[in-house]
């Protein structure tokens, strides 16, 4: 069963399609969360009437196909507008929206579940707005969206496979090209799937036991 | 002073407007790269070594458009879906994926002239009952999206009124199924179907008939509106095939058999 | 401004073909979300078991079905079993590709609303006289159901997103499909892709806003 022609040139091809994964979900998931504290803290800040416009933009991230998300944007910002950027800055830019729309509900969930009492509290012992947030919510609100927000990392790390369609080679097309060469689709999906699976399992496994750590059963 | 600003303007937007429009061509030699799609799962004119280093007709041909123009070559794989796409959102300046010069795509992107003329054969599983083309009637067939043989295939199931046709989204996916038994024929070019074949990689297939189609022409593609390197890549297929180098490629990559004729005869172009 | 002649006309064209696709989608979508409920109830029995190779079985389906990509999954289905010899249809492919996944996060989704409800609920039920079974299907299973609605919502929408991923199986009937054989043939891409986001769009609206009201009639005292 073990008898293959796999060598270690394609370990090492495979190995930089899942260092391409690696890189897209850390980038993505980094600019994602920044945007999506900044988009969290302004909906809750301005009250859902006048954050109509922008939930309604960051939903339809949520509604459409990520499929669809990247060729539309693809096929816009290189046809439509003419720029000439790489698939891989289109992947990542798309991934970091898709990546900001969920966490800024994530987020406004985190700020809200911070008691209004300790808020005040603190501005009333003349903390700023700012000193607030920082000092009082921060720590508080993180502690709750942690395990939502490790879960959403995760996500947007299998979600990276999606981004063959704009000539990224990540993981999964790695695999497709060693299996056009070497024709042992199984052995090398399976490979390809305990990738994945031996990085999120570990990571899952260790947001869950965070939110039963920091529940309050 | 009034009247001094606005010559001012009336002079810089005509000097803004002036500088003539660079075309891709000289784009291409100022930059000093000649980037091409070429698909990687087409043996032999596009396939991956042992070191998954691009090889194939059409990774040469690459190679001599840029030696022509004086820059180094650089291969972008695609896969046959996506190498109009590819083309027209700017990510390849040429395409050298023996693309079929059918006049619905020449609505969106420019044409050179012939560089090589496939036949096609359809190759069947072998466990499946099939003596000529015409044996596909009924059966489950693919090919790979948005190729000449699929729009073909796809037309034919229609008429038909029978049978299942399956676009895979590459060629290797195509054959991995045929293999697989999940597609019962599929129709490809002579070339490919006899480097599949051959290669020993997908077992149970066989080669069963030609395929009633027209020679299928393929050849280099890029922008519509960029007539300098159409123009020039024409004159490249002319020298291709004129010093030699056509039919020594051919030699290295095909082998058995004569070279197409790349000309129509009765027609001037 | 724009360098691109926009030809909304020859997309517009293929309207009809792309919402007969939208019904495939959603045809999809629900079967999927039926088997995975299914799976989902039978692995959740497993694991209340209490038998350990049972639960064991449970969680394997759990952690791979929530741990490795959909598109993976599909894939898997298709062509990994084709090296079997077992074929799947593209439309078979997809759906059982789909379905393993919703099982496993409905599962999950199912294991989080059972903590909420407490265990002197089945104890009440059980000194009524009705068995682990019976106590489970109606008294138990009601109230999981209420709790894991709006999950069970999400799934669906996220069962409609999937639907997407046939391309790599060969899927051309459903709505991703269709536009993408379409794009192949007129390289419309831009023109088509925005048409069928829109519809998916509209899908994804109109299933969580008849969930919303299906539980504003369902769920009131």
């Amino acid at each position: 069963m073990f008898d293959t022609a796999l060598t270690a040139n394609d370990l090492i091809f495979l190995a930089k399609g899942a260092g391409m994964t690696l890189i897209v979900t850390a980038i993505s998931v980094f600019f994602g969360t920044v945007l999506g504290i900044v988009f969290g803290v302004i909906r809750y800040q301005i009250g859902p009437w006048w954050a109509a416009p922008m939930t309604f933009v960051l939903d339809i991230f949520r509604s459409i196909p990520l499929l669809i998300q990247l060729v539309l944007a693809n096929a816009f910002v290189t046809t439509v507008l003419g720029w000439r950027i790489s698939g891989f800055t289109v992947a990542c830019g798309v991934l970091s929206l898709y990546t900001a729309a969920y966490c800024a509900e994530i987020v406004r969930g985190g700020i809200e579940s911070v008691p209004p009492t300790l808020r005040r509290a603190a501005r009333s012992l003349g903390m700023t707005w700012g000193q607030d947030m920082f000092n009082i919510v921060l720590p508080l609100a993180t502690r709750v969206v942690l395990p939502s927000w490790i879960g959403l990392a995760l996500g947007v790390m299998k979600d990276s496979a999606l981004v063959y369609v704009v000539q990224v080679v990540e993981l999964l097309k790695s695999t497709q090209i060693l299996i056009t060469r070497l024709q042992e689709p199984l052995f090398l999906l399976m490979i390809c799937g305990l990738f994945y699976f031996v990085i999120s399992f570990p990571i899952a496994r260790f947001g869950g036991y965070l939110e039963k750590r920091w529940s309050n059963d | 002073m009034k009247s001094s600003i606005f010559i001012a303007g009336l002079l810089t937007a005509s000097a803004a407007a002036m500088p003539a429009q660079a075309d891709k061509l000289d784009d291409i030699i100022a930059s000093g790269t000649l980037r091409c799609a070429v698909v990687l799962d087409f043996p032999p004119m596009g396939s991956r070594d042992a070191s998954n280093n691009p090889i194939g007709f059409d990774v040469d041909y690459c190679s001599d458009l840029a030696a022509a123009l004086g820059v180094t070559p650089e291969v972008v794989e695609t896969t046959f879906p996506e190498r109009i796409p590819a083309l027209m959102s700017g990510r390849v300046d040429v395409a050298v994926a023996s693309t079929s010069d059918t006049l619905e795509r020449a609505k969106t992107v420019g044409f050179s002239i012939p560089y090589y003329a496939f036949e096609n054969a359809v190759v069947a599983n072998e466990k499946v009952e099939m003596a000529d083309w015409e044996g596909m009637k009924g059966k489950t067939v693919g090919a790979t999206a948005g190729t000449y043989e699929a729009i073909w295939l796809e037309d034919k199931v229609k008429e038909w009124g029978e049978g299942e046709f399956r676009p895979y989204q590459s060629q290797a996916d195509v054959f991995l199924a045929l293999s697989q038994g999940q597609i019962d024929a599929t129709v490809a070019t002579v070339e490919v179907s006899e480097a599949n074949v051959n290669s020993g990689n997908f077992p149970g297939i066989r080669i069963v008939d030609k395929a009633p189609m027209v020679p299928d022409y393929v050849a280099l593609i890029t922008l519509r509106e960029e007539y300098g390197l159409i123009n020039y890549m024409n004159l490249f297929v002319n020298q291709q095939v004129r010093t030699g180098r056509y039919a020594e490629l051919y030699e290295k990559w095909v082998g058995e058999g004569v070279p197409a004729d790349l000309t129509v005869s009765g027609v001037y172009r | 401004m724009f360098d691109y002649n926009f030809r909304w006309n020859q997309a517009l064209n293929s309207l009809p073909q792309m919402l007969e696709g939208a019904l495939v989608t959603i045809e999809i979508a629900v079967l999927s979300m039926v088997i995975g409920i299914s799976i989902a109830m039978v692995l959740t029995l497993f694991r209340l078991s209490g038998y350990r190779i049972l639960s064991a079985i449970t969680a394997t389906w759990v952690e791979v079905a929530r741990n490795t990509p959909a598109l993976f999954q599909i894939y898997m289905v298709h062509f990994g079993l084709g090296g079997f010899g077992i074929h799947l249809s593209p439309y078979l492919s997809l759906l059982i590709g789909i379905a393993f996944n919703n099982a496993g996060y409905l599962t999950e989704n199912f294991r989080g609303a059972l903590k909420a409800i407490p265990e002197t609920q089945t104890r009440s039920a059980r000194s009524l006289g009705m068995t682990p079974l019976q106590a489970f299907r109606n008294v138990v299973m009601p109230q999981m159901l209420r709790i894991s609605f709006l999950p069970m919502t999400n799934q669906m929408v996220w069962a409609i997103l999937m639907t997407s991923l046939g391309a790599v199986v060969a899927m051309n009937t459903d709505l991703y499909g269709v536009t993408s054989d379409l794009n192949a043939r007129t390289f419309r891409t831009f023109e088509l892709f925005a048409i069928a986001a829109v519809i998916f769009y509209l899908i994804t609206k109109a299933v969580t806003l008849s969930a919303r009201l299906i539980a504003a009639r369902l769920f009131r005292y």
